[in-house]
């Protein structure tokens, strides 16, 4: 066991040293959909401006997270594309403990914007106070808010980030909707709507909000709601399916519904309930919701699996990012107009990345 | 399981503690919830256990021989990775490799053992003729592997995207049975008497063995040690590789995250399941038992209600259990 304790060590010691060197904004990965095919001639205008371009670093919560993967790529598209600020990234493997070396070594290359996926959330007051002590620019991106007397520590505190209470409400509503318009999806005839609910990491806020509010949609729909089981499956497809199969073989004809707080967790259970003869025809339908709007989840609502389910726009939260900085780096105010970007909402020193409800009826909104 | 149920009950007990382990699970999850004695809630464990099973499989090799292997969790994450990218239906328009037409079951399924086989080899060359420890050159390779499989998941077109629309010989390959039994509980059979036959009526087997339980004895009798390093760490990646299609196949997907830490249950389940640490010692029937006993408790505890956090502390418990049990049965034979 000490040799495993020693390896790990090893182990992390030797990633801190790959991802301290940090990647710049020339990424090769061109996200298909976003149709932007000049990385060449960005990554050569970068090479220009290397001179004493302002620079930031922006610390990755993940970057095997498929969604950050895809913020990533557009954040460091538009850097390279616009020159203006040199970008500089980090993955923080999902652990405080490299995120914090990650921002330690940001501060010591002189960054003059911190971008922070923040995961050490109970510890944003002092990452705001050691900002001020450095005179960064902070911006928390996709993570929760800062509290108002937080923001009052520091001028130059800014927060990117759709509200997880949104996707929540969204496929609350969508499960609704689908409750009222079919009284047969009441199959144990209990006048409740018996539900699984399928979370992600138990502490992770998004999860916590998109269950709550969730349900408090249904609630505010007027549908009453019986919890059958609570299952934690790490946001994944493989966990979810061998847990709701589970359940199922327990408690089947209970199940009526499954929420899912993200798409992979979703799809999972459809596997474990089509294997539960679930989805053969119209009477054997179960509605089920996630959120994220992947492609195999929009394939699934294609074909009729999945009811819903709701986008936060990774390509957005990107450019939100960049343009943010741009305004900054200019001395433009930050305001809805000079941001210019579909789909957010400014408030104050908030960015807040809009959710769309995606459905059967408007796939077609989930590319981006 | 456990025929002989005669003489020395205490020596009986110790010897096959596995068994009655997972026997007491068995009957106190269904005196909580009789339901659990149902067809269908074993077709289920065994369908869960079938991926860990063949993943079991290889990590005994490589604990039977005396090493230890990080790199299967991830092993089995690329290999499902690779196996999804080549099961895509032609129609779907997020494919991963767009000009490739559509392929019968066996091209992912043989292209994810390539990669397991590749990678095993890798290892065992590095183990053997690098002279790399075990533990680190597995250690080493588990993160060239995650950083490969992270790769190669983010490729254009496919940007990170969970791979998915597989087509339907591979889709039934995970999910399709035949009177009743899954194809994955079969080819988990498969591979049980496969390596069964190879590991005790082999000369193969029984070198892997002698070079576990006393290397320098096996290398004065005559066993190149490169030789069984290269065998067992091959053999090793090509039941990860095979895990990882089947993994792929049954959940119908597959991300860079597949696999994470598998590995740690299969090492887990080969302990438990009476397989030595140090070597030499261990039965393919144990290895089974090792693997259905964790899925026992965790679809067992999800059956009846039990928060997962409980299932994290039982399974801690029967590993040190084990273990303890397994370090007496040793102590006495010394």
């Amino acid at each position: 066991m000490m040799k495993r304790v020693m390896a790990v060590l090893v182990a992390f010691s030797m990633m801190l040293g790959v991802t301290a060197c940090g990647s710049s904004g020339g990424n090769s990965a061109v996200p298909a959909s976003s149709g932007s095919g000049d990385t060449g001639s960005a990554a050569s205008q970068q090479a220009e401006n290397t001179g004493k371009q302002p620079v930031a670093g922006v610390a990755w919560y993940n970057f095997g997270d498929t969604f950050i993967a895809n913020a990533r790529t557009t954040l460091n598209e538009a850097a390279a594309q616009d020159g203006k600020i040199k970008v500089i990234d980090a993955d923080s493997q999902n652990d405080i403990a490299t995120q914090t070396n990650n921002v330690n070594n940001f501060y010591t290359q002189n960054v003059k914007y911190l971008v922070l996926n923040n995961i050490n959330t109970n510890a944003k007051a002092d990452i705001i106070k050691q900002a001020k002590a450095k005179n960064t620019t902070l911006i928390f991106a996709n993570t929760d808010s800062p509290s108002d007397e937080e923001f009052q520590l520091y001028d130059k505190v800014y927060h990117v980030s759709s509200l997880a209470d949104q996707s929540g409400k969204i496929i609350g509503e969508q499960l609704a909707k689908y409750w009222k318009e079919h009284p047969e999806a009441d199959r144990n005839k209990n006048g409740k709507l018996d539900y699984i609910m399928l979370l992600g990491l138990q502490q992770h806020y998004d999860t916590q909000v998109r269950a709550k509010y969730s349900v408090q949609a249904l609630q505010d729909a007027g549908i009453q709601t019986n919890l059958i089981q609570e299952a934690i499956c790490n946001y994944q497809r493989g966990e979810a399916q061998n847990q709701v199969a589970s359940i199922l073989q327990a408690r089947k004809k209970d199940v009526e519904a499954v929420i899912a707080c993200n798409d992979d967790m979703a799809l999972g259970a459809i596997e474990a309930l089509k294997a539960s003869n679930f989805f053969k025809d119209k009477n054997s339908f179960i509605p089920v919701v996630g959120v994220d709007a992947t492609k195999v989840g929009v394939e699934a609502l294609k074909n009729g699996t999945l009811l819903g389910t709701a986008l936060n726009n990774p390509v957005t939260l990107g450019k939100s990012i960049y343009k943010l900085m741009s305004l900054l780096e200019e001395g433009k105010e930050v305001t809805q107009e000079n941001m210019g970007i579909d789909g957010i909402t400014v408030k104050d020193h908030h960015i807040y990345i809009n959710y769309v409800g995606i459905t059967a009826e408007n796939t077609e909104d989930a590319s981006y | 399981m456990n025929e002989k149920t005669k003489f020395h009950p205490k020596e009986l007990i110790i010897n096959n503690a596995i068994y009655f382990i997972l026997l007491a699970l068995i009957i106190i999850i269904g005196v909580i919830s009789p339901n659990f004695f149902s067809l269908d809630v074993f077709r289920d464990i065994f369908m869960q256990s079938s991926v860990r099973i063949v993943m079991a499989l290889g990590c005994m090799f490589i604990i039977i021989s005396g090493s230890a292997d990080l790199s299967g969790g991830r092993m089995l994450g690329l290999a499902a990775l690779v196996a999804g990218s080549l099961a895509q239906q032609a129609s779907y328009t997020a494919k991963f490799w767009p000009q490739l037409p559509e392929m019968p079951v066996v091209v992912p399924v043989l292209a994810s053992m390539l990669v397991g086989v590749a990678f095993g080899a890798f290892n065992g060359w590095a183990v053997s003729k690098l002279r790399v420890p075990a533990f680190l050159a597995t250690l080493g390779s588990q993160m060239i592997l995650f950083g490969v499989s992270s790769l190669y998941f983010n490729k254009a077109p496919n940007n990170s995207q969970p791979l998915g629309s597989f087509t339907e010989g591979f889709s039934s390959f995970g999910s399709g049975s035949v009177l009743e039994v899954p194809y994955l509980i079969i080819v988990a059979a498969v591979c049980l008497v496969a390596v069964w036959l190879l590991l005790t009526k082999t000369c193969m087997g029984k070198d892997i063995f002698a070079v576990g339980g006393n290397p320098e004895a096996a290398r004065v009798s005559g066993i190149s040690l490169f030789k069984m390093q290269m065998i067992t760490f091959t053999l090793a990646g090509l039941l990860y590789g095979l895990s990882g299609s089947m993994e792929a196949a049954r959940t119908g997907s597959a991300t860079s995250a597949y696999g994470n830490a598998y590995e740690l249950d299969a090492i887990a389940s080969c302990i438990v399941g009476g397989c030595s640490i140090t070597g030499g010692v261990g039965t393919v029937g144990g290895v089974f038992a090792g693997v259905i006993i964790f899925n026992v408790i965790s679809y067992g505890l999800t059956f009846i209600g039990i928060s997962p956090y409980w299932q994290n502390v039982v399974k801690g418990l029967i590993i040190i259990g084990a273990v303890a049990l397994d370090v007496r049965k040793y102590a006495r034979k010394d």
